[in-house]
């Protein structure tokens, strides 16, 4: 009896082993795939890269799979994966096109997640384009407001104050524009914008103008509001500064970004990402942040974060816990610092960051001014068809300067374009 | 029969089964990535689809993406971009391809070198070609603005993508610059395998240089130029990257072309079924097109 005992005692011993051996050999194999576009940004792809690391050190045996896609490619790519049985684990989409996703059921409702782990998303920036059918499917991670950068040297030499509105802004850009060599090739701009590329962009730098004329594409109703003499005054701004090249023509955004950054444009309004850039460029030293001449600034929710609807129980909790990291408080406070950027997260510890950058209260302050306008880039009621409406958009104001149109005809012509593609 | 005696391939009445048995992986590989797929994007194109799942039951069959499509000035002025852009590019792909195919034909000095760097921009990838011809025609910074200020030409910079007409010339350009290389090779190909001896005949009767190139060159030709015709002609009507990189598709969708109108509905709208539909039709005029010019080439020959 006694030598049966022992034998089982064997047995067991060596069955538990052999579990203990190979239940970290198969939790060794788990790996959650994430695919972003922000891997290689400098500063936001340090900050991912750092909740990687702890999500793989809180999560032994876990790997994620990082993997870049390019912004360019990146609709493509995740629309490819979804429709082939394939998504990511970990779904990183920017704001304005997670809206197709969702409505095809491939983002998992994350309210029990939420509730479960007690998260506070009470005055999270921007949280609130995240509902989807009343159900929270996306956590906002960034919300930002636009600053305005100017080149204190070129206003300098012409004489010229930090423009504070509109009048004083278009004063500026025109005296600012001019052929500085005298080959009859305009080599210094006023201003400057992304006036060739996708539509979303052209219509953000639209929306500098039209929201100063107090225009919205559509209320909160959802309801269409482009026929309206405040939408025909912004037209009319964005006409007279397209039209009198004040801006170089035919630019990508990052083209436009470099341009400034090289002391070739004096005033420029974006957002976040723009100061890095600066940072590398030549006139780095003559380059001052201000707040922008308009009110409100351009702003918006910029990307999102969820988990699909398709993968496994253990891996939608496992890509909930990175989900957890990325928004804790620890890791939004290291985000300000990283990523140099205003955090979502009202309980983030900010005081790093202001001491590492040194606009980053304007930044906070440009956020705030966005979100209590309630400003997004994402009209209501037109999120699902929020491309075509800005392509829309774009190649109606780009008639409009080309053919020489009046802003109230194109006003009318946006109108009715924006309610039909809303009845689709 | 024994089971032996069916499977044996050497016997002369089931010879011609080993030949299908040895075509049968190519077969399989066509079907798999070519046949599959053009059955599925046929099928998509009579369902009411966004975004499309294999796994999911089919929706039900429409033809309102046919019907929308054919009502669609957007279409329309997309298929007239298209003929224009082939035709155009067709052309001077052809005038330039010959030229230098004759002149590189000759013996000269330096003919080889020559003759590398006509066939040099075929070699560049698409999109490096892209981004160089984006910089020359560049609205603000571009060299080809500064030459035409420079010589005169102009009094003020010209905005080439802002503007319906030149954005559609500088895509031409482009891409006859990236295409001509290949009927200037496909020529000189053709232009070697022409006898000396119709030349030297030619010569005997009198005829000059125009004469042997309308009565000797150019019939030679006529195989070679029907077939690079299709080629260059299929090469346009769905060439992508240099339209999409270099104006995609704008301003004012000057140019549109129907691979970039089913890009922008299938991955910008997310409007799956209705893409399908553009990429069939494309499909079934590029087939009729081939067909018409193929069927013309043997009286050529």
């Amino acid at each position: 009896m006694r030598m049966l005992d022992w034998k089982r005692l064997a047995a067991a011993g060596l069955v538990t082993l052999g579990t203990m051996t190979a239940l970290p050999a198969l939790a060794q194999n788990k790996v959650l795939k994430f695919v972003s576009w922000q891997k290689d940004e400098r500063g936001t792809g340090d900050w991912w890269g750092s909740v990687i690391k702890e999500f793989e050190a809180t999560h032994p045996g876990v790997k994620i799979e990082w993997t870049k896609v390019e912004r360019g490619a990146f609709a493509d790519t995740m629309t490819t994966l979804f429709a082939g049985g394939q998504p990511p684990d970990i779904v990183h989409l920017a704001s304005f096109e997670f809206q197709k996703f969702a409505a095809n059921g491939w983002l998992e409702p994350l309210d029990p997640y939420i509730k479960s782990a007690k998260l506070d998303l009470k005055g999270w920036a921007g949280q609130d384009t995240c509902t989807w059918n009343k159900q929270n499917v996306c956590v906002m991670m960034l919300y930002f407001g636009y600053f305005m950068a100017y080149n204190e040297e070129l206003l300098k030499k012409e004489g010229l104050e930090v423009p504070k509105n509109y009048a004083e802004f278009l004063t500026a850009a025109r005296k600012l524009t001019k052929d500085i060599n005298g080959d009859g090739i305009v080599d210094q701009f006023g201003t400057g914008h992304e006036t060739r590329g996708g539509g979303g962009q052209y219509m953000s730098e639209m929306m500098n103008y039209t929201l100063d004329a107090g225009a919205r594409w559509t209320d909160e109703n959802g309801k269409v509001t482009i026929n309206t003499p405040q939408m025909i005054e912004g037209l009319t701004r964005w006409k007279t500064i397209v039209k009198e090249n004040l801006t170089p023509r035919d630019l990508a955004a990052g083209e436009v970004r470099q341009l400034f950054a090289d002391g070739k444009i004096a005033l420029k309004m974006d957002g976040p990402w723009l100061w890095p850039i600066i940072q590398k460029g030549k006139a780095r030293d003559q380059i001052k942040l201000t707040t922008v001449p308009f009110n409100p600034p351009v702003g918006g929710s910029s990307n999102v974060l969820g988990i699909a609807s398709e993968i496994s129980p253990e891996n939608k909790k496992l890509a909930w816990d990175f989900i957890a990291i990325a928004t804790s408080d620890k890791f939004q406070s290291s985000y300000a610092t990283l990523g140099a950027s205003p955090p979502p997260d009202p309980r983030a510890d900010t005081t790093g960051a202001s001491k590492e950058t040194p606009h980053f209260d304007l930044l906070v302050k440009a956020t705030k001014a966005a979100a209590d306008a309630k400003v997004d880039r994402i009209p209501k009621g037109l999120e699902l068809q929020f491309n075509e409406f800005a392509k829309m958009v774009m190649e109606e104001s780009q008639r409009m300067i080309i053919q020489d149109l009046d802003p109230k005809v194109v006003a009318a012509t946006m109108q009715k374009k924006a309610e039909t593609l809303q009845q689709q | 029969m024994s089971r032996s005696a069916f499977l044996d391939l050497a016997r002369p009445s089931r010879r011609h089964w080993l030949g299908y048995l040895l075509l049968l992986p190519a077969v399989l590989l066509i079907g798999l990535i070519i046949a599959y797929p053009l059955f599925v994007s046929v099928d998509l194109s009579f369902q009411n689809v966004g975004i499309p799942r294999l796994d999911q039951p089919r929706r039900p069959f429409t033809t309102m993406n046919y019907e929308r499509l054919f009502t669609s000035p957007e279409f329309w002025n997309a298929s007239w971009t298209t003929l224009k852009l082939v035709v155009i590019v067709s052309f001077f792909c052809f005038l330039l391809g010959l030229g230098t195919a004759l002149l590189v034909n000759n013996r000269f000095k330096g003919q080889s070198l020559a003759r590398l760097l006509v066939a040099l921009p075929w070699a560049v990838p698409e999109v490096v070609a892209v981004v160089v011809f984006a910089w020359i025609f560049d609205s603000s910074f571009g060299l080809m603005n500064w030459v035409f200020i420079r010589l005169g030409l102009v009094d003020t910079t010209i905005s080439w993508f802002s503007s319906p007409e030149a954005a559609f010339a500088v895509v031409c350009v482009t891409m006859v610059w990236k295409g001509y290389p290949f009927v200037s090779i496909m020529m000189l190909a053709g232009l070697q395998s022409i006898p000396e001896d119709f030349y030297n005949a030619a010569r005997v009767d009198g005829a000059n240089a125009w004469q042997r190139l309308i009565n000797i060159t150019l019939p030679s030709l006529m195989p070679v130029l029907g077939v690079t015709l299709i080629l260059v002609m299929l090469w346009v009507f769905r060439d992508f990257s240099i339209i999409y990189v270099m104006t995609g598709g704008g301003p004012l969708k000057a140019t549109q072309t129907l691979s970039i109108m089913t890009y922008e509905q299938a991955f910008g709208f997310f409007k799956m079924g209705y893409a399908s539909a553009i990429g069939v039709v494309t499909l079934i005029v590029c087939v009729i097109a081939s067909r018409l010019l193929m069927g013309r080439a043997p009286e050529n020959i």
